[in-house]
């Protein structure tokens, strides 16, 4: 057998490559704007925000009020942790831009990674800073699970559930019937219950979209309004600092997975291995799309479940985090290994390419930025702050689920 | 000997006259020196970290198995997915392919038959 390969072929894509530019809602250029052509189509496709919002399929409970409900009762309740005193809300307090500040946060124990600030939930395709889990729902029963953050396990949670006046009401009016004799089953659906609540929390707009929406109307009154720096930042974002390659799109992540030069090392002689567990892990998981619990029968949203490839190269990658909101989650990466966002970028400037383990990828490259430079690029960065932050109040329990 | 010579020729004459699909509106073509590949991404628009799928109908020799692939060669890395292929004859369908990044592409049909094996390649660029 004889190999041939083809040359890259001059195919014909005019239609192709000119519609990919308008999938995201691309509109004519601002006349007033000092960017490029080529620089304003990348800045536009970090919008328009807030996206659509669609209900998931993979869970009945999604877009429902009494599930939403039921399910901000449940997060902040601490019956649902093994001692009775660590709630979701402990890791993920929503007056603290819904993640604790620790570098490693502290469940019952302390774990080995950075609380994830809980918003923008909805539109990701992995959960877990390893993607090991492939729906909201099933994220939410991994702290439920693992002794060292919530553990209460499947039994004990729905034994609270069926013996709990108030809970098994809001279960009730959540999924239409009282919780049943399948442990299993009604743990899963607390994890559907939360997924419900925590859908609801979708950043608001940024100084950075009303930028951008001006860029698109071409209104130079509205671009003047943005700052000087941020919009050099900006520049150096979708241009020499390559960051737009895996902060793509609306939420400023392609969702995915990237080796980014930190530390993989938890302790001496104890590794996270990243993406490269995640997947092994959802392989095994009964809790994923392609399981019995996933509500949608024609697995409509299974497709990256079905389809993911585990490669060598997946070990020490961590999943790419949106940046909405991002100045307000200290500290950052995977293990919170970097303090400030200044820290964030100084990091990226001067990586040590020597210690990726990219397999031959050539993504990140040593970008020696100047002091003005990195301080542009954290100006740009703070401009991905929601303007009018909508406060959850703290304290909401069971009592008033069923009044 | 010669009869396969005849075939090959044979075959690389049908792979050049390779017409466009029936029904087909859209769509682009490989030639490579086997085979031509008539194909189309579903949704016509590749979008950036989505899933599509892509459909293909080869011209040339018989195929035993095409696989479907991409790659970036700036960053020299893959997909992070395994597309699968239904083959049905000279035609078929991968699903589950997804380009997780911006910027230049290929696109390639990993082609297998009797005749030998050839890679057609396409390119493009997404923004």
């Amino acid at each position: 057998m004889t190999l041939r390969r083809s040359g890259a072929a001059a195919v014909r894509l005019p239609a192709l490559a000119i519609a990919t530019g308008l999938i995201s809602g691309i509109a004519a250029p601002a006349p007033a704007s000092d960017f490029t052509a080529g620089e304003e189509r990348r800045i536009l496709r970090h919008g328009p925000w807030p996206p659509a919002l669609r209900p998931d399929p993979s869970n009945r409970a999604s877009g429902k009020p009494a599930a939403i409900a039921f399910g901000r009762a449940l997060f902040f309740d601490p019956r649902l942790s093994v001692s009775g005193a660590v709630s979701c809300a402990s890791c993920h307090p929503p007056d603290r831009a819904w993640t604790d500040g620790l570098p490693r946060s502290r469940g019952q124990r302390t774990v080995d990674r950075n609380a994830p600030a809980l918003f923008n939930l909805r539109f990701n395709r992995w959960f877990g800073w390893d993607g090991a889990q492939d729906s909201l729902w099933a994220q939410n029963l991994r702290p439920l699970l693992d002794g060292r953050e919530m553990g209460i396990g499947p039994g004990g949670a729905a034994r609270l559930v069926r013996s709990d006046r108030e809970l098994s009401c809001g279960y009730r009016r959540a999924f239409g019937d009282a919780p049943g004799a399948d442990d299993e089953r009604v743990f899963v659906d607390l994890g559907k219950a939360l997924a419900a609540f925590l859908e609801t929390r979708v950043t608001g707009r940024t100084p950075f979209d009303d930028f951008r929406d001006a860029l698109a109307l071409g209104d130079a009154a509205g671009q003047a309004r943005y700052p000087a720096a941020a919009r050099r930042g900006l520049r150096l974002f979708v241009g020499r600092g390559n960051c737009a390659f895996c902060h793509f799109g609306p939420a400023f992540t392609n969702g995915e997975f990237a080796d980014a030069g930190v530390p993989h090392f938890i302790e001496p002689g104890r590794v996270d291995p990243g993406r490269l567990g995640g997947i092994r892990k959802l392989r095994r998981s009964p809790y994923t799309l392609l399981g019995r619990f996933n509500d949608d029968a024609g697995r409509s949203t299974a497709a990256s479940t079905r389809h993911v490839r585990l490669r060598q190269s997946n070990f020490g990658e961590f999943r790419v985090p949106g940046l909405r909101n991002a100045a307000l989650t200290r500290p950052y990466m995977h293990a919170g290994s970097l303090a400030t966002l200044a820290d964030v970028v100084h990091h990226y400037s001067t990586i040590d390419e020597e210690r990726l383990h990219a397999g031959g990828e050539r993504i990140l490259r040593r970008l020696d930025l100047s002091a003005r430079e990195q301080a542009d690029l954290v100006a740009f960065l703070e401009t991905l702050t929601e303007t009018a932050p909508r406060h959850e109040s703290v304290g909401k329990s069971a009592d008033a689920l069923c009044r | 000997m010669l009869a396969a010579a005849l075939a090959l020729i044979l075959a690389a004459g049908e792979a050049a006259a390779c017409a466009r699909p029936q029904g087909w509106t859209g769509g682009a073509s490989i030639a490579g020196e086997l085979w031509t590949a008539w194909w189309r991404p579903e949704p016509a628009a590749i979008p950036v970290g989505a899933h599509f799928s892509i459909r293909f109908r080869l011209c040339g020799p018989p195929v035993d198995r095409v696989r479907v692939r991409g790659w970036m060669p700036d960053h020299r890395h893959g997909m992070n997915y395994r597309p699968a292929v239904t083959l049905n004859g000279l035609s078929g369908t991968a699903e589950g392919l997804m380009l997780h990044m911006p910027g230049r592409w290929r696109l390639i049909l990993d082609v297998r038959g009797a005749a030998g094996r050839e890679q057609l390649t396409a390119e493009t660029v997404l923004e």
